[in-house]
C-alpha cells in the first residue's frame, strides 16, 4: 500500500530539516508514539500504538535511515512487529523538502507499507484512511513544534 | 481465558464494564466472536447482554413511535409487521444482512455499536431519523443517529457505554426501501441506499451507505430537491452533492472511484422504483 502526501510549513528548510532529524521532536509529533530511543547514528527504536475502532495494536519499530542528502532528502526503512504476535509491518519511506516562494518549506512524503499477520486480515482500505488521519495529526503537532500555525 | 459475565440488568452490565478496563459488551456475537477468534480483539472479560429483559423486544409508545430493544435479532426486525411505510426501509435492510445464521444471531444494538461503514443498519436508521438510547457510568442519554458516527469505526459512544434501544418516529404511509450493491448476496455493501418519500410524494430522505465513515445524508440538498423529484437535472444536482460528501475506501469490494459512480445510479434507480410504486398504489 502506498501512502503519499505533502504539506507546507512557514519555517525555513534548515530549521525543518533539524527538526525532522531530531528523534525526540519526531517522537513527540507522531500520534501514538510512546517512546523513541536512538540505537546508533542512523537507527532508532520506537514504540507506537494505533487504534482503529475496537482494534488496538502496539508496534515495536526499528527505523533505519538508509540515505540522507542533508537539508532535502531522507530515505528510510521502518520494520517492526507487534510484541509476541505475528503481525509484521514494513515500510520504505522517502521525505523530500523544498523551499517555497514565501520562504517556507514544502514537505513531500511517500511510504510503501506492507502489513501482514492478524492486522493484514482487516483490509488495507481502512488503513489508508487511518494513515491519512494520523498524517493530519502529525502535521498539526509538527507545526506546533516549529511554533508556526500554517 | 476470557471470562464471561451474564448480568440481568442494564445497571449491572454498565457496572461490570466500568469494573474491568479491558472488558467488552457481547450482544449477538456475530461479529465480535469472529474478531476475537481472529485475535483482532482480546477482551479480558465479555459482558453478555443476552439475559437483560430490558434490551429485548419491539414496542410502540403512545405516540406510535417504535422502540427496538438493542438485543433484537436481525431476523426479528426483518419479520416485524410494525415496520411499515416510512420504516419499511429498516425491515428491508435487516432482511439483507449476511445470511440466515447471522440474522439469527446478530443484534441491532451490536451492529450499530460496531459501526462498520459497510453494514446495513446505519443508512436505514439514518433515513428513519432514528434516535439511540444509551446507558453508561454517568446514567442514561439519547443521541440522534446523525450525531453518532465520528470517524472510521469511531462513534460517540463513550468508554463503558452501551446502546440499550433504537427508537424510531411513528411510521407514516409512504414508500421506503433499501437497496445494496454487493459482490454476492449477503456480502457487506459495496454501496447501499436507504430511501423514503415524503408523505406528499414531493420530496425524499436518502442515506448512502459504505461510501464514508458513516451514512451520507444531505438534508439541505433534500430540501432543495423538494417538488423537483421528476426533474432529472435537479436529481442529478442532488446526487452530485452526495458524491461530493462521499469519502469511500478502496478495498476488495470495489475501488473508491467505482463507489462514487454507484451513488448517482443507486439514487436514481431507487427513486424511480419508489415513485413507480406510488403511482401503482
Amino acid at each position: 500500500m502506498k501512502i503519499e502526501g505533502d504539506f507546507e510549513v512557514e519555517a525555513p528548510r534548515a530549521e525543518v530539516w533539524d527538526k525532522i532529524r531530531d528523534p525526540q521532536v519526531m517522537g513527540a509529533c507522531i500520534p501514538g508514539c510512546e517512546s523513541v530511543e536512538q540505537v546508533d547514528e542512523t537507527s532508532y527504536r520506537a514504540q507506537v500504538s494505533v487504534k482503529v475502532g475496537p482494534i488496538k495494536a502496539r508496534f515495536n519499530l526499528l527505523v533505519e535511515v538508509l540515505d540522507e542528502q542533508p537539508e532535502h532528502t531522507i530515505l528510510s526503512r521502518t520494520s517492526g512487529e507487534e510484541g509476541t504476535r505475528a503481525s509484521v509491518v514494513n515500510s520504505d519511506n522517502v521525505v523530500r523538502l523544498t523551499d517555497t516562494d514565501s520562504g517556507g518549506t514544502h514537505v513531500d512524503y511517500a511510504a510503501d507499507v506492507s502489513v501482514t499477520g492478524r492486522l493484514g486480515k482487516f483490509g488495507l482500505g481502512i488503513f489508508r484512511k487511518k494513515a491519512d488521519q494520523l498524517a493530519g495529526q502529525f502535521v498539526e503537532n509538527f507545526r506546533a513544534k516549529l511554533g508556526v500555525t500554517a | 481465558m476470557t471470562e464471561v459475565f451474564n448480568p440481568e440488568t442494564v445497571e449491572e452490565a454498565v457496572a461490570l464494564l466500568a469494573q474491568h478496563g479491558e472488558a467488552m459488551p457481547l450482544s449477538g456475537g456475530a461479529t465480535l466472536i469472529a474478531m476475537r477468534n481472529a485475535a483482532l480483539v482480546e477482551p479480558s472479560h465479555l459482558i453478555s447482554l443476552d439475559r437483560i429483559p430490558d434490551l429485548r423486544g419491539i414496542s410502540r409508545d403512545d405516540g406510535g413511535g417504535i422502540r427496538i430493544g438493542a438485543m433484537t435479532r436481525h431476523f426479528e426486525t426483518a419479520a416485524c409487521v410494525e415496520l411499515t411505510g416510512s420504516l419499511q426501509v429498516l425491515r428491508r435492510a435487516a432482511g439483507m444482512i449476511a445470511n440466515r445464521v447471522v440474522r439469527n444471531m446478530g443484534t441491532m444494538g451490536g451492529s450499530v455499536a460496531n459501526a462498520d461503514p459497510a453494514a446495513d443498519y446505519l443508512p436505514a436508521l439514518s433515513c428513519c431519523d432514528a434516535v439511540l438510547e444509551i446507558a453508561g457510568p454517568d446514567g442514561r442519554r439519547t443521541l440522534s443517529i446523525h450525531d453518532y458516527i465520528e470517524d472510521w469505526y469511531e462513534t460517540a459512544l463513550e468508554e463503558g457505554e452501551i446502546i440499550t434501544a433504537i427508537t424510531l418516529p411513528a411510521p407514516v404511509e409512504v414508500s421506503s426501501t433499501y437497496r445494496k450493491i454487493a459482490r454476492v448476496s449477503g456480502d457487506y455493501a459495496t454501496a447501499s441506499c436507504a430511501m423514503a418519500l415524503d408523505p406528499d410524494g414531493q420530496g425524499l430522505r436518502v442515506a448512502i451507505g459504505a461510501c464514508g465513515p458513516g451514512p451520507l445524508r444531505d438534508r439541505a440538498g433534500e430540501k432543495a430537491l423538494r417538488g423537483k423529484l421528476d426533474d432529472p437535472s435537479a436529481v442529478s444536482e442532488f446526487t452530485s452533492r452526495l458524491v461530493a460528501l462521499a469519502d469511500p475506501v478502496d478495498d476488495v469490494r470495489g475501488s473508491a472511484e467505482y463507489r462514487l459512480r454507484l451513488i448517482p445510479r443507486l439514487v436514481t434507480s431507487v427513486l424511480s422504483e419508489l415513485t413507480t410504486q406510488k403511482e401503482m398504489a
